[in-house]
């Protein structure tokens, strides 16, 4: 597992190096930018400041900025995670490698690592970009609490991982990167508190919210990031996010590999 | 030894019948074919388009899963073991796959290096040595992308050989490749089965390659075996016929009319032309049939321009039984 992991980083990096994606590292900011703008504009001249008492009750905060920045922030980051790691394989068989690649007696968890945390260096760059800007429109860091923040991140980042597994065989199965993956942002955004809190939603949608790894891991980002005062909510979250990931990772082992079996028979050439 | 037992792969297709109707389609592409491979041999396999030879390889090479039916490299069991049979085997397709072109020569087979678990200044020895024996020391550093397409195709086989494999697929290796490139290629393959003693499966459309090459062949039909024998053989026992070009002085009608009369009771079938040259005369008769003209010829002193006699070749013999078998 090591080698493949190794060996994909590195063939990675050397890829990015002679071919940086700037169109979705451009994309991935201007997303968090846009976030950020839609949010600064809306509250100053449609809100002109003034904030509705429900979202102060389930947030905890007034500081709604802080709150859509942030939720920006880690949007893109998880977008962008989910792009790298997901559409690995997929790419692949486009490209006319997944033969060769599946030819070799390597592990494929190690290739995925490889592949993710090389993807890291990319979203983490886009990631420190899109926290810059939004110190300008009014973002708040109030403490970084460094002892938190590094299990919650690890933990954070596992469970995207998980999920782009889940994505990347989904993926593979609709031979489809667009409206796969689309489809899954697009519910994501809505339902993880990226804009304003799932509370608002009817509730059903609010279970949706139980599946993302962003919804928890926006939570615990903020709580650790933009509130003065911790709770023991963290620890409870924390755990949650941990278990779901290992849910995922699970599933996603499982189907990438039924996916590997039969993807030659579906697929021509 | 390589040996597959009554392979046989189903595709199941949906097919739209209707606007939501679906209906399944069982596509069999192939259908109990047993084959074996030894060491130090390079073997045909040989069909029409669609006849099922690139499913065989991928069934051989583990990326596809048989319907049913036994797989086994050196007593080892390739559906049980499927991570032990890919050390021992690599495959090569045709074509401008199977590469990352945003990589160079040398990061490509190290990619593929490591993957096979070679590291160190193993690795590093094996991809010099393949790029050299591919002849791409010169641009082993660029990136493939701007490879022309037959010094992809020599990357590719030195992919094909990073893992040293025991044995190695080769489905149309030669596809679109210039005569010289291809002929050096075949040379790489005879190497490699007779000095390294790789057993070799080798689908090709070009004949000629597959008759100098291969030790046995065989013919696959709708993913049936028709024909398994080596190629010498199967010229033999398909095309009986044999072919004498002969081109002499103009013969007089008298001559033509006696000439005719001897061939007839011969059971030798003649065609005549006349051309620039003189008389042309095709005949054609199911055996050698040189010494016997040529014996009719000093009876009366006919005097010959060119004589050639046309040895049928595998290409022959395939569009023989393809014709053979339309009839049926
Ligand atoms: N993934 C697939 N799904 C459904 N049918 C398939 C698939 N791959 C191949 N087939 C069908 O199976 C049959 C055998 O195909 P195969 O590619 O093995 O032929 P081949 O002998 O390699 O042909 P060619 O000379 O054109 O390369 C064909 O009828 C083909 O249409
Ligand atoms: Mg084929």
């Amino acid at each position: 597992m090591w080698t493949a992991f190794s060996a994909t980083f590195k063939r990675q990096l050397v890829t990015m190096r002679r071919a940086y994606p700037w169109s979705f590292f451009i994309g991935h900011i201007l997303d968090g930018v846009y976030i950020t703008i839609f949010a600064f504009l809306s509250y100053h001249f449609i809100f002109q400041g003034e904030l509705n008492e429900r979202f102060v009750s389930y947030t905890g905060t007034s500081d709604y900025l802080s709150y859509v920045i942030m939720g920006g922030v880690f949007n893109s980051f998880t977008v962008s995670l989910l792009m790298i790691v997901s559409r690995m394989l997929i790419t692949e068989m486009r490209e006319g490698t997944l033969e060769a690649l599946l030819l070799t007696p390597s592990s494929r968890l190690g290739y995925f690592l490889g592949a993710a945390v090389q993807g890291l260096m990319r979203s983490g760059i886009e990631w420190v970009t899109i926290i810059c800007i939004g110190l300008f429109f009014g973002l708040n860091l109030v403490s970084a609490h460094l002892a938190l923040l590094i299990p919650i991140l690890a933990a954070f980042c596992f469970a995207i991982f998980a999920q782009a597994l889940v994505l990347g065989s989904f993926m593979l199965a609709f031979r489809d990167t667009y409206i796969t993956q689309n489809t899954l942002f697009v519910v994501m955004m809505l339902v993880s508190g990226v804009s304003f809190p799932p509370e608002f939603l009817p509730q059903w949608m609010q279970c949706l919210s139980r599946i993302m790894p962003l919804y928890y891991g926006l939570d615990l980002m903020r709580a650790v990031m933009t509130k003065a005062q911790l709770s023991f909510a963290i620890l409870q979250n924390l755990l949650l996010l941990v278990a779901l990931g290992i849910l995922y990772f699970f599933i996603g082992i499982i189907f990438i590999k039924q996916m590997e079996k039969s993807v030659f028979e579906k697929h021509f050439g | 030894m390589l040996e597959a037992k009554k392979l046989v792969k189903y595709y199941t297709m949906k097919e739209k019948s209707g606007w939501f109707a679906r209906k399944k389609q069982q596509i069999k592409a192939v259908n109990g074919l047993d084959l074996t491979i030894k060491r130090g041999e390079i073997v045909g396999l040989l069909g029409v388009n669609g006849a099922g030879k690139t499913t065989t390889i991928k069934m051989l090479s583990t990326l596809l899963a048989p319907t049913s039916g036994t797989l086994s490299i050196d007593g080892i069991d390739a559906l049980q073991q499927p991570e032990a049979i890919k050390r021992r085997i690599n495959m090569i397709a045709g074509g401008e796959r199977m590469l990352y072109w945003r990589l160079s020569a040398r990061e490509n087979l190290m990619y593929f290096g490591r993957l096979y678990g070679l590291r160190g200044s193993a690795l590093k020895n094996q991809c010099d040595e393949l790029i050299k024996k591919v002849g791409l020391a010169e641009s082993a550093d660029r990136p493939v992308e701007r490879y022309s397409k037959g010094m992809k195709q020599r990357l590719q086989i030195a992919r094909g050989l990073i893992n040293d494999p025991d044995y190695l697929f080769l489905d149309e290796p030669t596809l679109g490749l210039d005569a010289p490139v291809a002929r050096q290629l075949r040379g790489m393959v005879k190497d490699l089965a007779k000095k390294k003693n790789k057993g070799i499966l080798l689908t090709s459309h070009y004949l000629e390659e597959v008759e100098e090459l291969c030790d046995h062949v065989y013919i696959i039909e709708k993913g049936h075996l028709l024909l398994h024998d080596t190629p010498t053989r199967i010229i033999q026992t398909i095309v009986k016929d044999r072919i004498l070009l002969v081109v002499m002085d103009r013969l007089t009608q008298e001559d033509w009319t006696w000439l005719r009369q001897e061939l007839d009771n011969r059971g030798i079938h003649t065609q005549k032309n006349e051309t620039d040259e003189g008389t042309q005369l095709d005949m054609t008769a199911p055996f050698d049939l040189t010494a016997q003209f040529i014996a009719l010829t000093h009876q009366r002193n006919f005097h010959l321009l060119r004589l050639e006699s046309k040895k049928p070749n595998l290409e022959d013999a395939i569009i023989r039984l393809a014709e053979e078998r339309e009839l049926l």
